[in-house]
């Protein structure tokens, strides 16, 4: 045993925990920026974020007198201009019904967006995230370092939030930068930061749910085609058994979805963004006004607190799971 | 330079200070009130399966939590400063463990930096070190691709990167080939003489940690049966030498028996003699008088071997 050593010694002081909580997480996203399928995801949810900047910044453009908008219309013929006046005239006149209304339905249709893409990316995700330490017992690893198994947990969590952030709030936050970076008018900013925090607390309600029901589902077995087949089952299956109008209650709120379906549809106050369309716009077309208060009448929540319980059902049952499972095998 | 020089810390600092340690899964006790102070070096821990070796080790990195009891690992308080305690603590555990979907220099690396490397450290550390366990470009593919010995090196490589002051390893020599083991094992001995980072090795071959500890503790049925150092526990034991004749064998026996000594002949050819001190100096001495022929001559042969066998027959007595 006469060997000796070359080898460089390290005797810095590490660095602490949030450094190393966020290798975890930075490790995480980088594995998963790895494969094809999720770089297609974000390639879609990108397109989605340059959407919303595209439909806000034409929408800004209706204020902008003698503006790329006005000159196309003019161009299209007279029936497409008169159309582009009174638009210019309604945003003009009632800014607050019109600005906000177009965010809201603007931001409540890039929730879908969002919310589809965010649990197809958790799909390739869940399997990732503590099943396979699980299975490959790499709890022992990062539990034997100077880490806890909350600090383990806190480094999943944001490998979650990562993707949310990247797959949804990302975009729809730099949309609605870009469109507003062009608005002609403050009245768009104004009117339209209301939207963008409702859609942000969506997003974060989503986030907290998602979050739980993934880190639960991930941490329910050792194997990745069981975290897979629970989670599909737990998104589609439930999801398709609650789509039926004449679905049970009961079934409803068991399914996750439906849950954030209706907690959308609290949050965004679609509902009222129409209603008040149909009731203070001075549209002369009635039609048009019965259909947009309709329209506000089907867009209501009808179990908003049912879906809150579920929802919170969901993320009790999920964190009493990981919390229970994580413990080295 | 010597272990001494290079380490921070002295005999008078102990590794590990455990007192009253226990640990119980329901009615089953894994761990009894294990009460041990050791100090830097090489030590090897010893039982039979299941006597509670790995759960000591999973106590002291809180990876189990003691049911009793108190420990410090480098001085520092296992429960009252969690994350600290394991700072400079190297792990490479008895099963397979690793993090799927990494190649091996990936996952070292990320190893290093989970104990608070900065990613240039770590991987320049994670290069070196790979080199050291005898990785070649092996170390670019998945882990998850690897063969058990490729694995256990890994498994020491993750133990080592962050340059820990102490490591356990838990049979680190399992699944490995004769040549892989014996490189580990010549790695092991070097870590604390060369670099003076002490090693609590935990395996089931008597002879590995014969031949890379200076320590060893012995446990039985959750309870520490012995802890000192080799040479005082082979002190303690009846002394034994063997000796294996180049020819000549009957002239050999026949001079030791002379000689006054109980002299048996192994089935391997081998003369077993009990010799009144450790030196083997009167075995030359009487080669030299009689000349006779050049021998292999071994002392205490399997030594640590009877003391274990008798410290587990004690235990259940």
């Amino acid at each position: 045993m006469d060997s000796s050593l070359d080898l460089s010694r390290w005797r810095e002081a590490p660095r602490g925990v949030a450094y190393r909580r966020w290798c975890i997480v930075a490790t995480g996203l980088r594995q998963l920026l790895r494969t094809r399928y999720f770089k297609f995801l974000l390639s879609v949810a990108w397109s989605g974020g340059l959407m919303i900047a595209v439909a806000g910044f034409a929408f800004s453009q209706s204020l902008a007198s003698g503006g790329w908008l006005e000159n196309f219309a003019v161009r299209l013929g007279p029936r497409a201009e008169a159309v582009f006046t009174v638009i210019t005239g309604l945003v003009a006149m009632f800014p607050d019904v019109v600005v906000h209304g177009v965010f809201t339905l603007i931001f409540w249709a890039h929730s879908f967006l969002g919310l589809w893409l965010s649990l197809l990316a958790l799909t390739v995700l869940v399997p990732q995230l503590i099943t396979r330490d699980r299975g490959s017992n790499a709890l022992i690893v990062y539990l034997a370092r100077p880490l806890t198994s909350t600090d383990y947990l806190l480094g999943k969590l944001g490998i979650i939030v990562g993707v949310l952030v990247l797959v949804w709030t990302g975009p729809m936050l730099c949309g609605w930068l870009l469109s507003m970076l062009f608005a002609t008018d403050r009245d768009f900013i104004v009117y339209s930061f209301s939207p963008l925090l409702r859609a942000l607390l969506f997003n974060g309600i989503a986030l907290v749910a998602l979050a739980a029901i993934a880190l639960g589902v991930s941490a329910l077995g050792r194997k990745t085609q069981v975290a897979t087949i629970v989670w599909i089952g737990l998104w589609l299956v439930l999801g398709g058994m609650a789509a039926p109008p004449l679905a049970p209650d009961w079934i409803k709120r068991a399914s996750f979805t439906r849950d954030l379906y209706e907690v959308r549809q609290e949050v965004f106050r679609l509902d009222t963004a129409l209603s008040d369309a149909a009731a203070q716009l001075p549209l002369l077309d009635q039609r048009f006004v019965t259909n947009l208060a309709a329209a506000g009448k089907k867009a209501e929540p009808t179990d908003f607190n049912g879906a809150l319980a579920g929802l919170g059902i969901f993320v009790v049952a999920s964190s009493f799971v990981f919390f229970r499972k994580l413990r080295p095998e | 330079m010597s272990p001494a020089n290079l380490s921070r810390r002295t005999a008078e600092n102990f590794i590990i200070e455990a007192v009253g340690l226990g640990k119980t899964y329901g009615t089953l006790r894994a761990l009894a009130d294990v009460s041990v102070r050791v100090p830097p070096g090489t030590i090897g821990l010893l039982g039979p399966n299941g006597a509670g070796k790995s759960t000591f080790l999973k106590c002291l990195l809180n990876l189990e939590t003691p049911t009793t009891g108190s420990a410090k690992v480098l001085g520092v308080d296992i429960r009252a400063r969690n994350r600290a305690s394991r700072e400079k603590v190297g792990y490479s555990p008895e099963q397979d463990c690793h993090i799927a979907g990494m190649a091996g220099c990936e996952y070292v690396t990320y190893c290093g930096q989970l104990s608070g490397m900065p990613f240039r450290q770590a991987r320049q550390r994670t290069h070196e070190i790979l080199d050291l366990v005898g990785m070649g470009q092996e170390r670019y593919r998945l882990v998850d691709t690897y063969s058990t010995g490729m694995k256990q090196r890994v498994k020491l490589a993750q133990a080592l990167v962050h340059d820990p002051e102490i490591v356990f390893l838990d049979e680190p020599t399992n699944g490995l080939d004769p040549s892989g083991r014996e490189h580990i094992l010549q790695l092991i001995g070097s870590l604390w003489k060369d670099l003076g980072i002490s090693v609590v090795m935990c395996s089931h071959l008597l002879r590995d940690i014969e031949r890379v500890c200076d320590r060893v503790m012995i446990i039985g049925h959750g309870r520490l049966l012995e802890h000192d150092s080799i040479l005082a526990l082979k002190s303690r034991h009846r002394r034994i030498v063997e000796i294996a004749p180049a020819s000549e064998t009957e002239r050999f026996q026949t001079v030791l028996t002379s000689a006054g000594l109980t002299v048996v002949k192994l089935s391997n050819g081998k003369l077993r003699v009990e010799s009144a001190s450790d030196s083997i100096e009167w075995v030359l001495e009487l080669m030299r008088a009689h000349g006779l022929p050049p021998a292999e001559i071994v002392s205490n042969p399997d030594a640590l071997h009877e003391l274990f066998i008798k410290s587990i027959s004690a235990d259940h007595g």
